[in-house]
């Protein structure tokens, strides 16, 4: 079984030289979304990853783009089985990935039994309604 | 008992209880059932279980219903549907005896040369070959989709498929049994009772979901099984499949096979025993297996007269004495015109002609293993009959494959001409590539290969591959996940649902088209202010050092002068000089952009902006904020006297002017306020964080209370625009059209030096326009002015374009519209007509032409 749940997340997304990026894609929470491209979930704070980044690129971008996203977590033993009725990615034990998750295109975050799934907000509905249809008997 | 009646072919059919469209038909004396493909041979009723295309009728509209596996129904509408004038009177028969004239493949030999030949006989061959024609007018059926997730999926509910599910589900996993048809409804007619115990067991087991009228149509890698019923495609992924799809009877290829009176044994026992009706009334049975005895038996108990009966000699003693056995006998061949009238059959070395006008073959099992052999890697275990090895037909001449009306001739001819395996002769013929998907032909043509291959050839005589569908599915069940919309949503989602909005799809977004009265809310932003939810608008930040030469290059317009604080209408262009999007930039202190497009484009805006980065090497950041930005339009000539007491930020005519934006707090909440006219009025979009949307939007109502504020939908928002002139790019633009073609030149700078679709707008401006986006006004048309739309226009009798949008429009009091006019000599036609209406050209904007509203 697995149980679900919805937050409001921080998120930074840091658009970067590939250097720059690197250097921050082992944070924790990091989503590297693509080489000069990461997003940071959690409570890093803004102005250290600011600081951080533009020491290597001074021209690169850091903003707080929490409110384009939401966090729908599945968390418990079941929570990898429940994630695969909706999605054909392969999770790792720990790490990220991103790809399609009920036809829309989704950020993982993973450890263990846990499952974080970002999502832009404006779809976060959809993916909610997949995820309680998809796999309503492994939701506790 | 007759249950009501349906109607074929213009009389009245009474309906027995349990009939179906075959046995109602066949009870009335119907014989030919349907004509074949391509020689519009007469086809009688054949396999009875759903297999062969022998049965296929139009069922209220409906082509290729194969009637002996579907119920009838009191009023039904049932047609035959090949042949011309009728399916009984084909004069289209004349292709049969044209045979020799179109071997094999014919067509693309013969209309290879002259070139515009293959062209008009494609048209010929289209009318009279195929399945009947499509279904004119029916309503678009509403297919769905879902997925299932079950530990086992047993495909098939007969005798092997239910004791498999229950096996299955006592060992505590969770089971999906589906049947094309009913459970046990495919049961041979003898074994029927032996069922009726497993079946309700199945059905009281809480671990089984059982699908009845689900086909499978193939098993995919994952794996994953796609089922597919009338209205629904359920895409199954299950850890185990068990294949318990039983088999189809023998099909034999014999000169004469596919005359009507030709049976199977299932069809002929269950036509005589379920539905009271002998096949024929001097019946000829061959049966060399256990079950052929068992049909044998079966009619003879129905009362039905069978004259002599072909068996093993070890049947003979079964076979009931008012039948003559002819032990160890061979069938060489039936006859008659129309319909078998006798069959000549071999006993000891001595041919026979027996009189008979209805011949019953049993003569072993084709198993249905399809689904098995399609996927090899995956876990796939196939039971009961599905599994066996299946009897080897003999093949001797007549119909190789009734589906594709290939006969044994045909084969040979392909043979000689080198096609020498089962897999090459059925791409070469298209043998087994018909509705019954090999089911019935497959094995004959795996024989007809090997007995003229040498030993040992293993690839003359291996199976054709099996691929999906393995049965027949429409194509609008198989399309049914692509209805399948995602929804975005805005921040504002649940306060326009409590606001009693009516919400539509617009552009993959869920939006409020009115609340509750568009001509009000049109009222209340011409006179005072309305509200309206634009968080829909695709938002892309660009930024980075070449923020400003990537969009000097990506949009034709003069934009990189643009200063900082001020908004710019722009269009995108494609590399053909066609206008792909339009939107409003906005340049900020920093050298980056907030450009704003049009709803649900943002993916494509942005693959398009990143797509130029990349091939122009620019460093440029680019930041797609659709999700994180709400935004709310306040428009109406008190606009500005509701936003006033919200902020302590300058917002009157000089520190926010038309077309510039600034940073203001709006209620608290921090926004971009972008001064825009698409309304046609006083208008501010306010750009905020997504969260906070609720409480901007209600401050916003609060503070218009005072002006009697409405928000405002797509409805209003339509005539609104229209009053301006204002284009929607998709609704208003055909594909290849260029800025010149929409009379928006001005947005083009065909001085600088490069921009993406310039070179092709240099190349076109030497030709002519070809069509205008024209505005017109309309007199005398419908009340309805939506009926416009789509409309053709006319001139002097021709079409001369159509209309794209229109609105009858409260300011000017009367309908106004857009439409595209194909111009002659660079002038556009005169006098137009729009059905009803005559149509004028006029100007835009059609209102507040000098735009004073705009810049108040």
């Amino acid at each position: 079984m697995a149980e679900l749940s919805t937050s409001a997340p921080s998120v930074t997304a840091i658009l970067a030289s590939a250097e720059a990026c690197e250097r921050v894609s082992a944070l924790p929470g990091a989503c590297p979304v693509s080489p000069v491209e990461v997003a940071i979930v959690g409570d890093a704070s803004i102005t250290a990853l600011r600081q951080a980044v533009e020491r290597i690129d001074p021209d690169a971008l850091v903003s707080d783009v929490s409110d384009g996203w939401v966090l729908h977590t599945l968390d418990g033993p079941g929570a990898r089985d429940a994630f695969a009725r909706l999605s054909e990615l392969e999770l790792p034990f720990s790490g990220f990935v991103q790809g399609a998750v009920a036809r829309i295109r989704v950020r993982v975050l993973v450890q263990g039994d846990r499952v974080d799934m970002l999502v832009p907000s404006m779809l976060a509905a959809h993916l909610l309604e997949r995820i309680q249809d998809e796999c309503r008997e492994l939701l506790t | 008992m007759t249950q009501g009646s349906l109607r074929f072919e213009g009389r009245e059919v009474p309906i027995h209880d349990g009939d179906t469209v075959a046995s109602a038909l066949f009870r009335t004396g119907v014989r030919t059932f349907s004509r074949s493909l391509k020689s519009h041979r007469r086809r009688g009723l054949y396999c009875g279980t759903g297999e062969c295309p022998n049965c296929t009728v139009t069922v209220d509209g409906v082509p290729g219903v194969r009637s002996c596996v579907t119920p009838a129904g009191g009023g039904m509408r049932v047609e035959r549907g090949r042949g011309w004038p009728s399916a009984e009177h084909d004069l289209l028969h004349v292709t049969d005896l044209m045979h020799p004239l179109m071997p094999v493949g014919f067509y693309m030999k013969t209309f290879v040369r002259p070139r515009f030949a293959w062209p008009v006989a494609e048209r010929v061959i289209r009318r009279h070959t195929g399945s009947g024609p499509l279904p004119r007018r029916r309503e678009p059926a509403r297919t769905t989709s879902r997925h299932l997730h079950v530990d086992t999926i047993v495909i098939g509910a007969g005798t092997s498929g239910l004791s498999a599910a229950l096996e299955t589900v006592r060992a505590g996993e969770r089971v999906l049994l589906c049947d094309a048809f009913g459970v046990g409804s495919q049961v041979p007619r003898p074994r029927r009772d032996a069922i009726g115990a497993l079946e309700a067991e199945a059905r009281k087991e809480p671990g089984i979901e059982i699908l009845e009228g689900y086909a499978a149509l193939g098993v995919y890698e994952g794996p994953t099984v796609a089922l597919a019923s009338q209205d629904e495609l359920v895409q199954v992924h299950p850890s185990r499949i068990v294949v318990a799809t039983g088999a189809a009877e023998t099909h034999e290829a014999f000169p004469g096979n596919d005359l009507p009176g030709v049976w199977l044994g299932r069809a002929a026992s269950r036509m005589a025993s379920a539905h009271g009706v002998p096949p024929g009334s001097r019946v000829v049975f061959v049966a060399s297996t256990g079950e052929g005895l068992e049909h044998l038996l079966a009619l003879v108990a129905a009362g039905t007269n069978v004259t002599a009966a072909v068996v093993p000699s070890a049947f003979v003693d079964r076979v009931p004495p008012a039948v003559e056995a002819i032990a160890d006998g061979e069938l060489v061949s039936a006859h008659g015109r129309g319909r078998v009238r006798s069959v000549v059959v071999r006993e000891r070395g001595l041919e026979r002609r027996l009189r008979c006008d209805a011949l019953v073959l049993s003569t072993g099992l084709s198993p249905r293993d399809e689904l098995a052999r399609m996927a090899p890697d995956e876990p796939v275990e196939v039971v009961g009959d599905a599994a066996g090895d299946g009897d080897t037909p003999r093949v001797t001449g007549g119909h190789l494959c009734l589906c594709e009306d290939v006969t044994v001739h045909d084969a040979e001819q392909a043979w000689a001409e080198g096609f020498r395996s089962a897999e090459i002769l059925k791409r070469y013929t298209t043998a087994t590539m018909g509705p019954c998907r090999g089911a019935m032909c497959g094995r004959a043509l795996t024989a007809f290969a090997a007995a003229r291959s040498d030993e040992g050839d293993r690839a003359a005589v291996a199976r054709t591959t099996a691929r999906p569908p393995v049965r027949p599915a429409t194509l609008e069940t198989l399309a049914a996940s692509v209805h399948e919309m995602i929804e975005k949503r805005t921040s504002l989602h649940e306060t326009h649902l409590a606001a009693g909005a009516a919400l539509g799809w617009s552009g993959g977004w869920k939006r409020p088209f009115s609340y509750g009265d568009a001509a009000e809310e049109y009222a209340a932003v011409r006179e005072r202010a309305g509200l309206m939810d634009v968080g829909t608008l695709a938002k892309i930040l660009i930024a980075g050092r070449d923020a400003s030469a990537l969009v000097d290059q990506v949009f034709p317009g003069r934009v990189a002068d643009l200063p900082a604080g001020r908004t710019r209408y722009v269009l995108a262009l494609d590399e053909a000089g066609y206008v792909a999007d339009d939107g409003v930039l906005c340049a900020f202190e920093d050298g980056s952009y907030l450009l704003t497009s049009t709803s649900g484009g943002a993916e494509r805006m942005d693959a398009r902006l990143r797509e130029w980065r990349h091939r122009l090497g620019l460093h440029v950041h680019l930041l797609d904020r659709t999700s994180e930005l709400g935004a709310i339009l306040v428009a109406g000539p008190r606009a500005r006297d509701v936003l006033e007491p919200l902020s302590d930020d300058p917002i009157d005519a000089a520190a926010l002017s038309h077309a510039t934006h600034a940073d203001v707090t709006v209620a608290g909440v921090p926004c971009t306020a972008i001064r825009t006219g698409f309304v046609g009025e006083l208008g501010f979009e306010l750009h905020h964080p997504r969260s906070r949307g609720p409480e901007l939007w209600s401050a916003l109502q609060s503070a218009g209370e005072a002006f009697a504020i409405r928000p405002f939908g797509l409805d209003a928002l339509e005539i609104l625009r229209l009053e301006k002139g204002h284009l929607y790019v998709g609704q208003d633009t055909l594909p290849d059209d260029t800025p010149a073609k929409l009379g928006l030149d001005r947005l083009v700078d065909m001085g600088k030096e490069w921009f993406v679709g310039k070179a092709a707008l240099e190349r076109l401006a030497a030709m002519p326009l070809g069509r205008r986006l024209t505005p017109l006004t309309f007199a005398g048309g419908p009340p309805d002015t939506d009926g416009l739309r789509g409309m053709p226009v006319m001139a002097g009798g021709d079409v001369v374009g159509r209309v794209t949008s229109a609105a009858t429009s409260p300011a000017l009091g009367r309908a106004i519209g857009l439409a595209w006019i194909r111009t002659h000599g660079g002038e556009l036609p005169t006098d137009l007509r729009v059905g009803e209406a005559t149509a004028t050209i006029a100007e835009t904007p059609f209102y507040d032409p000098d735009g004073e509203r705009l810049h108040g």
